[in-house]
Order: structure tokens, then sequence, then C-alpha cells
């Protein structure tokens, strides 16, 4: 088996460009994932997500561009680099006149794996009571988890999930969540593609967002919240005298259509303590006041929309 | 290849197509059953009403060559539609499925899966050939076709099914060429029926004996004593080692973006 130095990015896509004739299904995007990273891959519908996935796993030729997994550059014919990774791409689908039991032991055949790792994953993705079910018959849940089981067969050094949480329930969702964090946590690295943000933001470690088949921006969960706009809201009973008050204070409030003062200005946002104050002060103390942060939807349209 | 050749054989065991194809052939069988009894029996038959006034199915000789020979010809015209269909359906249901994309990323080479695709459609055309044999004859004894069923003519019969259905097996090739580049099961069936027609045509102005997808009904003698010419049974090989390259490379060299 190929080994990667420690350093060595999982994932190393560079300057990929991928055209059909006159579309530009991807147009130059670049990104790496480290090892043990959670990155994903956040996009609009046709914004190039799949193709970039597809091309990452040898499914799509490059027009232009190298794509490497584990330091060595992805072909078709890469057998070597397939045993490492596990993938489900857009809707999961398994052979409807099998058994789950039975795709899966196909699954892990095919990935020259013995019988014990179907079983296991079996077990990981809550899938025992319907083993012997026909996958044909599963819910579009369970279809899911059959997908994502596949995926898992033979702990891969590398995921790649198009869509992990589609199709699953609440419970579903966290559960999912939790084991994508403990193989994360266990060194196992993962690229996934979603358009759930709030779920993006709560897994990834790093977030990569595309946008017309370009990378728009990537942020590490980390560093979020320097990506994000903070607005101090403030609510009064009397809101004109509480906006002239805050002008004459040397804030910049703007009034929003739900009647609340809105403030951005790095000082209002840090201190909102002294614009209490200076509101108190002139005789209309708030009714509400909270410094509002920018979810990941927002930032999102914000960044990509425009 | 062990695991490919395991995968495609359980999907095809647990597959409808099994009882279809069955079904087909059993039909099969049956009429040449028919064929025999009315060619044993043309008075019955008539009384029974299973000959209209205008019928002309008196030409099939009431011997056991002529048996097999009729035999062979359903395996050759018979055969390009069912075994043509289990090719089809081997390659296009990955297609109609959305389960092709679970078959290009793994140490399984793309072309272990492709050839133990058409390992498994041959594999299951070899066991219709087989059961069609074995219950047409079962069915000429108990019609009672005059003479004896001696080893030679069971072997000479038995071969030229044989034969001939390694030959439609050959060209049905192409279908999983075209059910594989056409992404699914129409384009497949599209093939297969553009070589009916072509093969109709190309026989009917005489070329036949060369034209490779007309080469298994002459080998059958479906039109009685023309044979096909040796570079028509070349042609057959050629199209089945063709289309098998080209699966192959279309597999590990096209755009999958299904």
């Amino acid at each position: 088996m190929m080994t990667a130095a420690a350093d060595t990015p999982v994932v190393q896509v560079h300057d990929l460009v991928k055209h059909y004739g006159a579309v530009k299904a991807v147009d130059g995007a670049s990104l790496t994932v480290a090892p043990g990273e959670i990155y994903a891959l956040l996009g609009l519908n046709g914004a190039g997500k799949t193709t970039m996935i597809r091309t990452l796993l040898g499914m799509i030729k490059p027009t232009a561009g190298r794509v490497s997994l584990f330091g060595a550059r992805v072909s078709s014919g890469a057998q070597g680099l397939w045993a490492r990774v596990g993938y489900l791409v857009e809707t999961p689908a398994g052979y409807p006149e099998l058994t789950v039991a039975e795709n899966l032991a196909l699954t892990a055949r095919l990935k020259h794996l013995p019988a014990a790792a179907a079983q296991q994953v079996t077990g990981r993705l809550g899938l025992e009571p319907y083993a012997h079910r026909r996958s044909g018959d599963l819910s579009l849940g369970n279809q899911q988890r059959l997908g994502l089981a596949k995926a898992l067969i033979g702990s891969p050094e590398l995921l790649v999930l198009d869509e992990p949480a589609n199709g699953l329930d609440p419970a579903g969702v966290t559960e999912i969540r939790h084991l994508l964090k403990d193989l994360a946590a266990q060194g196992t690295t993962i690229l996934l593609s979603s358009h759930i943000l709030a779920e993006v933001a709560k897994l990834a470690t790093r977030i990569g967002i595309i946008h017309a088949g370009r990378m728009v921006t990537e942020i590490a969960a980390h560093d979020l919240s320097d990506h994000v706009t903070r607005t101090l809201r403030v609510r009064c009973h009397d809101h004109d005298t509480a906006e002239r008050s805050l002008r004459q204070g040397g804030y910049e409030p703007r009034s929003d259509v739900d009647g609340s003062l809105a403030m951005t200005a790095d000082e209002a946002v840090r201190h909102p303590d002294k614009v209490a104050t200076l509101l108190v002060e002139a005789g209309c103390p708030p009714l509400h006041l909270a410094v509002e942060e920018e979810d990941l939807e927002s930032l999102f349209l914000r960044l990509t929309v425009s | 290849m062990r695991a490919a050749w395991y995968a495609e054989w359980l999907k095809l065991r647990r597959s409808r197509l099994i009882w279809m194809t069955l079904l087909a052939v059993t039909v099969g069988a049956a009429a040449a059953g028919l064929f025999m009894f009315i060619s044993l029996h043309p008075g019955k038959a008539r009384d029974l009403g299973l000959l209209g006034a205008k019928a002309q199915l008196a030409t099939l000789d009431p011997t056991w060559p002529s048996y097999f020979g009729l035999l062979a010809q359903i395996t050759a015209v018979g055969g390009v539609l069912f075994f043509g269909m289990t090719m089809v359906w081997v390659f296009g249901r990955e297609f109609a499925g959305h389960t092709v994309k679970d078959l290009l990323a793994l140490p399984t080479s793309r072309a272990a899966t492709v050839t133990a695709k058409f390992a498994a459609a041959t594999g299951w055309s070899l066991a219709l050939t087989g059961y069609l044999s074995a219950a047409g004859t079962g069915i000429g004894l108990l019609l009672g076709i005059p003479g004896p069923l001696s080893g030679q003519v069971l072997a000479d019969g038995g071969m030229k099914v044989a034969v001939t259905a390694l030959l439609t097996i050959a060209i049905t090739t192409l279908f999983g060429f075209g059910a594989s580049t056409g992404r699914g099961y129409l384009s497949g069936v599209g093939v297969l029926f553009a070589i009916l027609f072509t093969a109709q045509i190309v026989a009917a102005l005489g070329y036949g004996a060369w034209f490779p997808f007309a080469v298994p009904a002459l080998h059958a003698g479906i039109t009685g004593d023309q044979s096909p010419a040796p570079a028509g049974y070349v042609g057959v090989a050629a199209v089945a080692a063709g289309s098998i390259w080209l699966t192959i490379r279309w597999w590990q060299r096209a755009d999958h973006t299904r």
C-alpha cells in the first residue's frame, strides 16, 4: 500500500478546470485537505461541488489542473488509491433486489475485504434490523444509511461524502454527525459537500465556499467568527428618541423593518453596555438589546449571491 | 476478477431477468415441439386447428437432425433477443439504477468489472442454451421423432446448437457496448433492433454470408444450404473482441457524470 508522509495533504486539488463545451462546471478551483480534517464544500446547485468530487474519485477527467490523493495523482486505474477511499456520491443507490446484508457483502468483496467488514458497518450504522430486507424496500433515510455504510466499509483513510445527511431524520443527522466526528478524531480525513449550512457549521473543521466553479473563500471553523458580521440590535418604546440619542452619541443606527435599530460598528458591537447606558440616560431604556451574529447561511448568501 | 465475478453473478442470480428469459426459452422449446408435431402429424394438426388453410409449415423433416437444426435456428433468432436482453440488462441496469458510480473507484478495476459482466451474461446465455437443448430433446422424445437418437446424432445436434449460441452471444457483446455508451437500457435495445433489421436487409441483398450479424442464423441453417463464409466467422470474432475492448476502454476513459 502507498503511504504518504504525515504532512502530505490527503486531498490536493490545484487549479482544477472542467469544461463541457461552453459550460464551465469547475473553473480553476483549488483546495487542500490535511489528514484528520473535516472539510465541507458549500455551494449552490450547479456550483461545481459534485464535479469536483467526481474528479477527485477519478470518475471525470479534468480539462486542466491537477488532482492528487495521498500525494499520488488521481487516475481511473489507481486501484491502490481506491483501497484507501470510501465514498458516497449524490443519491445513495443499492441493488434493489439484494438485501442490505448482500449489498454490503458485495461492496466488501469488491473492496477486497473480508465479510466481517460488512457486518461491522451494519452495526455501526444501525442497520441490523434491516439486514435481511431488500434494499429496494428501505425508506429514504435507511437507503442513506446503506450508502454511508458502503462508504465506511473497511475504515478507509479518506471519506468523500456528497450530502451525507440527505434524507435522515433529526436524530439520524445528529447520530451521523457524532459518527463522522469520532472517525475524524481517530484520524479519518473527511471531505463532504452539503447544503445544510447549520450542519456544516457544527461538523466541519474547514469550509470551502464554491460558486460558479470557483472557490470563493475558505474558512477554518475556528475563524468563522472573524468572517461573520455582528450586529447590535436594540428595541425601545420611543424609537425616534432612541435613534436621535444614538446618533448624538456617535453611533450610526439603521432602522430595520422589524422596528429595531441595528448597529454594526465595532464600538457598538464590542460595548453594548455603553449603548444601554446612553439610552437609559436619554430616557428610553432598551426593551431588547442583543448582539446578533450572522449565521453561515447569511454569510454564504452574502458571498455567493452578490 | 473473482470479486467482480461474484458481484455480477449475485446480481444476475437475484434478478427477474432470470425468470423472464427462462420463460421465453421455454416458449421457444414449446414452439420447436409444436413445429415438429405439425411435421409429424400434418393431418391431425389441421384437424386440431393448429394449421390454417394456407399454412406452409410442412418443410421441416420429421428427423432428429432436422429438429436440432430447428433448435439451432431458435437459438440464433431468439438468442439475439434473449441473450441480447441479458447483455443489455447486465450493463444498462447500472446506469438506470444509478449504481455505476459505486463500481468506478474500487480496488476492483473497471476492466475486471466489465469483463465479469460479459462473463456473467455469457454464462447465463449458455445456461439458457443448455436448458433449450435439454427441454427440446425431452419434447422431441415425447413426440416420438422417428429414427434412433444415437450419441452421434445427439453430439452433432448439440454441437450445432452450442456453436450457434456462441456465435449469437459473440454478436450480442455489441449491445453491452451500446448500453454502456448510451448509459441505460434504451440505447442497448436500440442497437439490438438496429442489428436485427440490418441483418435482415443485408441477408436479403445476398451478402449475409459475410455479414457478422447474419452469421449465427446462417450457421443454424435458416436459409437451407447457404453457410456463412469463413470471413463471416472472423467478422463475428472481430465484433466480439472489438465490442469487449471498446466497452472496457469506455468504462476506463469516459467522463462518468451520472
